[in-house]
């Protein structure tokens, strides 16, 4: 018979996975600088000026860009920090 | 209206015209009290889903509303700062024009940043500028609430964008 130990292990891992992915999407808003939102992305996410420059094209072609994917509570941290900064920001669950 | 960094590093501007000065002694502005609705913008929801714009609003937004008040005191307490400097314009230009000095200490920058940033936000929300009034080059109608609303966003901009200059030659975080 398995200890309970044995037996946390794996339903630790399926919580984990069923959280995967959560999105963390910026969206387009004529009024912030894109100055100031490749600083922001630079100060939260320590992006290159490359990496800033494609999210930027993104949410200004297509409205919006997908920022960060992962576990649900670092999605959420990261939206508050993007919402500090006031830039529009939500969260969604992966299809 | 100059910028430039003082020889200690801070940012500062210098022979800022009386009305550009009362403009930016605005920034102090609580956006809440002064633009209720536009400042609906600055606390959006994170989700399309019910239970956790909920939950956002009652343990993320107090704390992000306490931030963005406690920026807005930082920024009010610079703004006591601001002085008439009858000596720089004279030294630079000659004339004897009024131009109030700002200089900002250096780590109070991002929440310069932010706050102008708010301000801009609530009031183009309160006034419903979009995307092509914010971008347009011809001359704002200052005769009206909109195109002084619009000047006003648009100051506020210019003075972002003098603030991100010195922030770009940070290291990041």
């Amino acid at each position: 018979m398995a200890s309970p130990d044995l037996l946390e292990t794996p339903e630790t891992d399926l919580k984990e996975e069923l959280d995967l992915p959560w999105l963390v999407v910026v969206h387009n808003d004529p009024v912030n600088l894109m100055s100031y939102v490749a600083m922001v992305f630079r100060k939260i996410f320590g992006w290159s000026r490359e990496r800033v420059d494609k999210h930027m094209m993104e949410v200004h072609t297509k409205g919006r860009s997908v920022v960060w994917s992962g576990g649900r509570e670092q999605a959420e941290h990261y939206v508050q920090l993007l919402h500090a900064s006031l830039l529009l920001a939500t969260l969604e669950k992966s299809r | 209206m100059i910028f430039e960094l003082t020889p200690s590093g801070n940012p500062c501007f210098s022979g800022i015209h009386p009305v550009l000065a009362d403009l930016l002694r605005a920034v102090a502005t609580d956006p809440w009290e002064r633009y209720p609705e536009g400042s609906k913008r600055l606390l959006p929801s994170p989700s399309a889903e019910e239970d956790l714009c909920l939950d956002w609003q009652d343990h993320v937004q107090p704390g992000l509303r306490h931030q963005f008040d406690s920026d807005r005191k930082m920024i009010a307490d610079d703004l006591k700062t601001m002085f008439l400097d009858l000596e720089k314009v004279r030294e630079d230009s000659g004339d004897e024009g009024e131009g109030f000095r700002l200089e900002i200490p250096r780590d109070h920058a991002e929440a310069w940043l932010t706050t102008l940033n708010a301000l801009r936000l609530a009031i183009a929300s309160d006034h419903d500028l979009g995307e092509r009034e914010l971008a347009a080059q011809d001359p704002t109608d200052l005769s009206s609430d909109r195109g002084s609303a619009l000047m006003q966003v648009n100051f506020y901009a210019l003075v972002q964008e003098c603030l991100l200059q010195i922030m770009e030659d940070e290291p990041g975080e």
